[in-house]
C-alpha cells in the first residue's frame, strides 16, 4: 500500500475562516478545561477507567454488604428492602458500571495505537460516549441519596439487574426506583452504541497500511465482535425500557397483564440483549489474554486464524442461546432442546480458545510477571466457569440449579475469573505503556495471591451451596438446612476478596506517583502499541508505522534497518504533506450529555402531585435538558471538523505551534 | 528487568494451604454433605433423580475433560517456566504459529464430548417436562398459585363443604401441600401478581409461575415424607421468606387427611370442665429480633411425626377463649382477607384458615406453627415478612391487638384442626 496516499482531509492546511467567540476550539492542554473537552483517545480510555474503577469499588462495597449479611443464618446487618437494593444495584453496577467501561477504557487507549492510528475516527463522538456514560452512571446511582432526603418512593433501583415484568410495573414498584433505572440504562445504551460505531469505523478504516484483517492483533479483533455484539444487541433492551417507560407512565399494555399484556415478552427481550452481554463482557477479556500470553511466553499466539475465528463465531453463537436463562419459563420441549443444544455448542469456540492459549505457551519461555499470573489465574478461573457452564446447557439439571448458588458461583467464575482477572492483568500489563512505570513484582503479586485465593474461597463453596438448594437473592434463610458453614467461608472469602483489591489499588496509585520508571516496551512486546515511547505522545505516532507481518512490532525489532529506512522516506512525505494532522477538542459533547443527564433526571425524578399550580416541573425540566442538548448539537456540527498539524523536531517534540488562522 | 522475587512463591503456596484449611474445616460443619432439606443431591422423587441423573453426566464429563486439560496446562506451566533471568533473555523460542490438525482434533473432541452429554439431557428433557398423555389422566390434580408471598394449593377435584348448607367448592389449602405417594401428582402453576418460581428441590427442578402463561410441573415422591420448597423467582420484598412445605401420604393416609379437610372448621362447644377453669394467665410476649429463626430443633428432627401430630385436636382447650378468639377474628376484620369455611369468613386475599391448625408451619412456612411463633406473627407480621399484606391492612385499618386479643386468636386458630 502506498503510504503517502492520504485522505484530502490530512492534507488540507487550515483555512478555516474566522469564527465567533463561542465558536472558538478549546485549546487548553492541562487543567480541568483540558480534561472536559478532550478527544485525545488516551484521555478519554484513561477517564473511563477512573470512572470505571470507581464504580467497581462501589460494586464492591455493596457485594460486602451482601455478604455481610448472609455470613450467619438470620442476619441482620441489611433489611429485606436494603439487600433486594444491593443486590440489584451490585448486578446492575458491576455490568453496566465497572467491567464494560473498563474494557471501553482498554478500548480507547490500546485498539488504536495496536492498529497504527492516531485517534479513533470520530473523535468527539468518543467524548460524547464518554460524558453520557457518566451521565448514565449518575441517573442509576441518584436513587441513593433519595432516603437522605426522606423522600418518599425516591430510592436506588431494587427490581433485580434484570428487572423482570410484572415486578417492575407501576403497581408493584411504585414509586421511582425503577424509573432511574429505565433511564440510566438507556443512556448507557446510547453511550454503548455511540462508542461501537466508533470502534467499528475505527478499526476498519484507520488501519496503518499493511495492517490487513488477519494481521489485527486479537485484542482490536475482539474489541470488533464486542463492538458489532453491543450494536447489535442493545437496540432489543433498548426497545424493552421504551416499552417498560410507556407502561408505567403513559398507560400502554406491553407487559400489563390485566391489559392482556405479556411479562414473558420482557424476558426474550432482555435475553436477546443479555445473553450477547455475557459476551461483551468476557470477549476484550479473551483478547486481553490473548496479548499478555504470547508476550510473556514469547511466542506468537498458537492457531491465530481459529482464535479469530472462535471469537467471531461465539459472537455470532452469542445471539443463538438466550433463553438458556429461560429453562424454567415451561418454553416446551422442543424450544428447550434447542437451546439446549446451541448453549452447549457454544462450548467448542470457548474450548478452542482454552486449547490455543496451552499451545501458545507449550514450547516458550515463560516469564512469570504479574501481568501473566493474572492470566494464567484467568485461564483456570475461566476453565472452572466454563465447565460449571456446560453443566447449565443440561436443561434438566439447569431446572434444579437455576435461580440458586451454584449459577452465582458460575457466573462469578466467568466475570470474576474471567472478566475481572483479565482486567486487572490488562492493567498491569499496560500500565508501563500509559504511565512509563511499572508495578512492583513483589506488591503485583501478592495482590494476585490475596485477589485468587479471596475469590476462590468465596465462590467456590457457592456451588455446594446451590447444589444443597439455596436459592439466589435471598436475604435471609435459616440455620436449618445446612447452609451456614459455606455461607460463613464465602464471607470470609469476600472480605479477603476485598482486601486483596484493596492491595492492589493501593499499589496502583503507589506506582503511578512513585513506582519504578521504564523505558519503551519493558515486557519485549510483539504489538505495535509497544513501538512507541512511554506515555504516549498525544500524536501517538511519530510516523505512521507500515505493517509487514502479524506481531508488527516484533517484525519490526528484528528486521530494524529496513524498517528504519521505511519509516524515515514516510517520515518525509507526510511532513511534505503538512505534518501530524490532529483533532481539536471540543466542549459540546460533554454540553450534549449534560443536557441528557437534566432531560432524564426530569422525565423519572417528578410527578404530577409534586407539581407547583402552574409549573411541570416533568416536562419542564425534561424540556430544557432537551434544549441543551439540542444546542450542544447545534454547536457541535457548527464548530466544524478541521484540526491542526504538528510539526516534530528531531526529537519528537512539537515545534513552536502553527496557530491556525483565524486565532 | 526487575529481580525475581522468590519468596512470593512460598507466600502464595502458604496463602493456598490455608484456604484448603479454611475448607477442609468446614468438613466438620458438614460442608460439603450437600444432604439438607432442599438438597438437589439427595433426592426422592423420579423427576429429581432424572434431573440428578443428567446433573452426574454433565459432571464426570467436564470433570474429566478439567483434569485431562488442567494436566496438560500445568505440565506447561512448570516446564516451560524461565527459570532464571537468564532464561528469560535467551534467544527467543522458535516462533511457531499452530497447528492445524491438532486443532481440527480438539474441537472434534470437544464435540464429541458434547454429544455425550447431549444425548441424556434430550431424553430427560421430554421426561421432566410432563407426564406422557395416558398418563396424565391418572395423576392427582393440584392447582397452585402464588401470591405475593405465600402460596395456595386448590384440589380440583375435591368438593370441600363451604358452610353448612351443603354447597360445594374445590378444597383450597395454603402453603401446605399435602399429596399422595408413589403416585405422579400434575401441578398446574398459576399466579396473581408476579412470577413466583415452584421449586421443591428433593422431588423436582422449579417451574416459573408467570401471569398469562399455564405451566405445569409434575413431580412424584417415593414414600411418604415432609418436603421443603421454596419461591425460586425474585418476587419483591419478602421473596426470601416465601416458602411453602410437601407433605405426601401414604393413600390411606391421605384418604383421611382429605376428608378431615373437605368438612367445615371445626367449632369448640364449652363443657363442663371449662366452667370450672381458670382464666388463661395472660403474660406479655417476649420481643423477637428481626429475621429471628422460628423454627426448633426438635421439630427437624421428624418433621412428618410433627405433622401428624397437628392433625388432632389438643387436650385441654379453652373454649371460652377459642369463641373469644373467634368473634375477635370477625370484629378486628381478620374475615377480609381469610377463609374460614362454616365460621363465616369468606375473604380470599389471604390463606384458607379452615383447618390451619393442622399445618405445621405459618408465615408461607417461615416458622413454626405453635402458640409462642403464632402470636409473634400476629401481634406485627411487618417484623416477621417485611411488606406483607396483612401489615399493610394492619397499617390502613388501624388494627393492633393487644395482649389478651392475641392470646384469644391464637387459641382459637390453633383450635382449627
Amino acid at each position: 500500500m502506498d503510504a503517502t496516499a492520504k485522505p484530502a482531509f490530512l492534507t488540507r492546511e487550515e483555512s478555516a475562516p474566522a469564527k465567533p467567540r463561542l465558536l472558538a476550539h478549546p485549546t487548553a492542554k492541562t487543567g480541568l478545561m483540558s480534561w472536559l473537552t478532550t478527544v485525545d483517545h488516551k484521555r478519554i480510555g484513561f477517564l473511563y477507567g477512573v470512572f470505571a474503577l470507581f464504580f467497581f469499588l462501589v460494586g464492591g462495597v455493596e457485594a460486602l454488604l451482601i455478604r455481610a449479611q448472609l455470613m450467619f443464618p438470620n442476619g441482620t446487618v441489611l433489611t429485606a428492602q436494603q439487600y433486594n437494593t444491593m443486590f440489584t444495584m451490585h448486578g446492575t453496577t458491576m455490568i453496566f458500571l465497572a467491567v464494560m467501561p473498563l474494557s471501553a477504557a482498554f478500548f480507547n487507549y490500546v485498539m488504536p495505537l495496536q492498529i497504527g492510528a492516531r485517534d479513533v475516527a470520530f473523535p468527539r463522538l468518543n467524548a460524547f460516549s464518554l460524558w453520557t456514560f457518566v451521565a448514565g452512571a449518575i441517573v442509576l446511582n441518584i436513587g441513593w441519596i433519595g432516603p437522605f432526603f426522606g423522600v418518599e418512593g425516591h430510592n436506588a433501583p431494587d427490581a433485580g439487574w434484570y428487572g423482570y415484568s410484572p415486578l417492575t410495573s407501576k403497581q408493584f414498584s411504585p414509586g421511582h426506583a425503577v424509573d432511574y433505572w429505565v433511564m440510566g440504562l438507556q443512556l448507557l445504551g446510547v453511550a454503548s452504541i455511540a462508542a461501537s460505531l466508533n470502534f467499528i469505523v475505527t478499526i476498519i478504516n484507520l488501519r496503518a497500511p499493511g495492517m490487513t484483517m488477519m494481521r489485527l492483533p486479537v485484542f482490536t479483533w475482539m474489541t470488533l465482535v464486542t463492538a458489532f455484539l453491543i450494536v447489535l444487541s442493545f437496540p432489543a433492551i433498548t426497545i424493552a425500557l421504551v416499552e417498560l417507560m410507556m407502561d408505567r407512565n403513559f398507560g400502554t399494555n406491553f407487559f400489563e397483564v390485566s391489559g392482556g399484556g405479556m411479562p414473558i415478552l420482557w424476558q426474550h427481550l432482555f435475553w436477546v440483549f443479555g445473553h450477547p452481554e455475557v459476551y461483551i463482557l468476557i470477549l476484550p477479556a479473551m483478547g486481553i489474554i490473548s496479548e499478555i500470553l504470547p508476550t510473556f511466553s514469547r511466542k506468537p499466539l498458537f492457531g491465530y486464524p481459529i482464535v479469530v475465528f472462535s471469537g467471531a463465531c461465539i459472537g455470532f453463537l452469542g445471539f443463538a442461546v438466550w433463553s438458556h436463562h429461560m429453562f424454567t419459563t415451561g418454553m416446551g420441549t422442543v424450544a428447550t432442546a434447542a437451546f439446549s443444544l446451541a448453549t452447549m455448542a457454544i462450548a467448542v469456540p470457548t474450548g478452542v480458545k482454552i486449547f490455543n492459549w496451552i499451545g501458545t505457551m507449550w514450547g516458550g519461555h515463560l516469564m512469570m510477571r504479574t501481568p501473566m499470573m493474572f492470566a494464567l489465574g484467568f485461564v483456570w478461573m475461566f476453565m472452572i466457569g466454563g465447565f460449571s457452564g456446560v453443566m447449565h446447557s443440561a436443561a434438566p439439571a439447569d431446572s434444579q440449579q437455576n435461580d440458586s448458588y451454584f449459577v452465582i458461583a458460575h457466573f462469578h467464575y466467568v466475570l470474576i475469573g474471567g472478566s475481572i482477572f483479565a482486567l486487572l492483568a490488562g492493567i498491569h500489563y499496560w500500565f508501563p505503556l500509559m504511565f512509563g512505570r511499572r508495578v512492583s513484582e513483589f506488591w503485583g503479586k501478592l495482590s494476585f495471591w490475596v485477589i485468587f485465593v479471596g475469590f476462590n474461597v468465596t465462590f467456590f463453596p457457592m456451588h455446594f451451596l446451590g447444589l444443597n438448594g439455596m436459592p439466589r437473592r435471598t436475604f435471609t434463610y435459616d440455620p436449618n438446612l445446612g447452609w451456614n458453614s459455606a455461607n460463613f467461608i464465602a464471607s470470609v472469602g469476600a472480605f479477603v476478596l476485598g482486601i486483596g483489591i484493596c492491595i492492589y489499588f493501593a499499589v496502583m496509585i503507589y506506582t503511578y506517583y512513585k513506582g519504578e520508571r521504564v523505558g519503551r516496551d519493558p515486557w519485549d512486546g510483539r504489538t505495535l502499541e509497544w513501538s512507541i515511547e512511554n506515555p504516549p505522545p498525544e500524536y501517538n505516532f511519530r510516523v505512521i508505522p507500515t505493517v509487514h507481518a502479524r506481531d508488527a512490532w516484533w517484525y519490526e525489532k528484528h528486521h530494524r534497518d529496513e524498517i528504519a529506512q521505511e519509516k524515515e522516506a514516510h517520515a518525509r512525505a507526510e511532513e511534505a504533506h503538512g505534518g501530524i494532522h490532529m483533532p481539536y477538542g471540543s466542549i459540546w459533547p460533554l454540553v450534549v450529555a449534560v443536557g441528557m443527564l437534566i432531560a432524564a433526571v426530569g422525565i423519572t425524578a417528578f410527578e404530577a402531585k409534586w407539581d407547583v399550580p402552574g409549573i411541570h416541573w416533568k416536562l419542564g425540566l425534561s424540556l430544557v435538558g432537551g434544549l441543551v442538548a439540542f444546542l450542544g448539537i447545534y454547536f457541535w456540527s457548527l464548530e466544524g471538523n478541521e484540526g491542526y498539524h504538528l510539526h516534530l523536531d528531531k526529537d519528537g517534540k512539537p515545534e513552536a505551534a502553527h496557530p491556525p488562522a483565524g486565532h | 528487568m526487575p529481580k525475581f522475587v522468590p519468596s512470593l512463591g512460598r507466600v502464595g503456596r502458604a496463602l493456598i494451604a490455608l484456604a484448603a484449611l479454611v475448607l477442609l474445616s468446614g468438613c466438620e460443619w458438614n460442608f460439603w454433605r450437600m444432604d439438607g432439606h432442599q438438597s438437589t443431591m439427595v433426592v426422592d422423587g423420579p423427576v429429581a433423580r432424572e434431573q440428578l441423573r443428567v446433573f452426574y453426566v454433565t459432571c464426570w464429563v467436564t470433570l474429566f475433560i478439567f483434569i485431562v486439560v488442567g494436566s496438560v496446562l500445568a505440565y506447561t506451566m512448570i516446564k516451560f517456566r524461565a527459570k532464571s533471568e537468564a532464561d528469560e533473555h535467551a534467544e527467543p523460542p522458535p516462533q511457531s504459529h499452530g497447528n492445524p490438525l491438532i486443532e481440527l482434533g480438539l474441537i472434534g473432541a470437544s464435540v464429541l464430548a458434547l454429544v455425550i452429554i447431549a444425548v441424556p439431557t434430550l431424553k430427560a428433557i421430554w421426561v421432566t417436562y410432563d407426564l406422557p398423555e395416558p398418563e396424565r389422566k391418572n395423576a392427582y390434580a393440584v392447582t397452585a398459585t402464588g401470591y405475593q408471598w405465600w402460596f395456595k394449593f386448590e384440589y380440583p377435584n375435591e368438593q370441600a363443604a363451604v358452610d353448612n348448607t351443603g354447597t360445594k367448592a374445590p378444597l383450597v389449602t395454603g402453603n401446605e401441600l399435602v399429596i399422595p405417594a408413589g403416585r405422579p401428582v400434575r401441578i398446574n402453576l398459576r399466579t396473581v401478581d408476579v412470577i413466583h418460581s415452584f421449586w421443591v428441590p428433593k422431588l423436582a427442578g422449579k417451574v416459573d409461575m408467570i401471569p398469562n402463561r399455564a405451566n405445569v410441573i409434575w413431580l412424584q415422591a417415593d414414600q411418604p415424607g415432609y418436603f421443603w420448597g421454596q419461591c425460586a423467582e425474585y418476587c419483591g420484598d419478602s421473596h426470601a421468606v416465601m416458602r411453602f412445605r410437601v407433605i405426601a401420604l401414604a393413600e390411606k393416609d391421605f384418604a383421611e387427611w382429605r376428608d378431615r379437610q373437605l368438612a367445615v372448621a371445626r367449632a369448640v362447644a364449652a363443657t363442663a370442665a371449662d366452667a370450672a377453669r381458670p382464666r388463661t394467665q395472660v403474660t406479655a410476649l417476649r420481643a423477637f429480633h428481626r429475621n429471628e429463626v422460628g423454627v426448633t430443633a426438635k421439630f427437624d428432627q421428624n418433621p412428618l411425626e410433627a405433622w401428624r401430630a397437628k392433625q388432632q385436636p389438643a387436650g385441654n382447650e379453652d373454649a371460652a377463649l377459642i369463641a373469644q378468639g373467634r368473634q375477635l377474628f370477625t370484629t378486628k376484620t381478620c374475615n377480609a382477607c381469610h377463609t374460614v369455611r362454616g365460621h363465616g369468613a369468606m375473604g380470599v386475599q389471604g390463606p384458607d384458615l379452615t383447618h390451619m391448625g393442622s399445618r405445621t408451619t405459618i408465615a408461607a412456612g417461615l416458622i413454626e406453627n405453635n402458640s409462642e411463633q403464632l402470636r409473634r406473627w400476629i401481634r406485627d407480621p411487618e417484623s416477621v415478612k417485611p411488606g406483607n399484606k396483612m401489615a399493610k391492612a394492619y397499617r390502613e385499618n388501624k388494627i393492633s391487638l393487644n395482649d389478651e386479643e392475641q392470646v384469644a386468636i391464637v387459641a382459637y386458630l390453633e383450635s382449627l384442626k
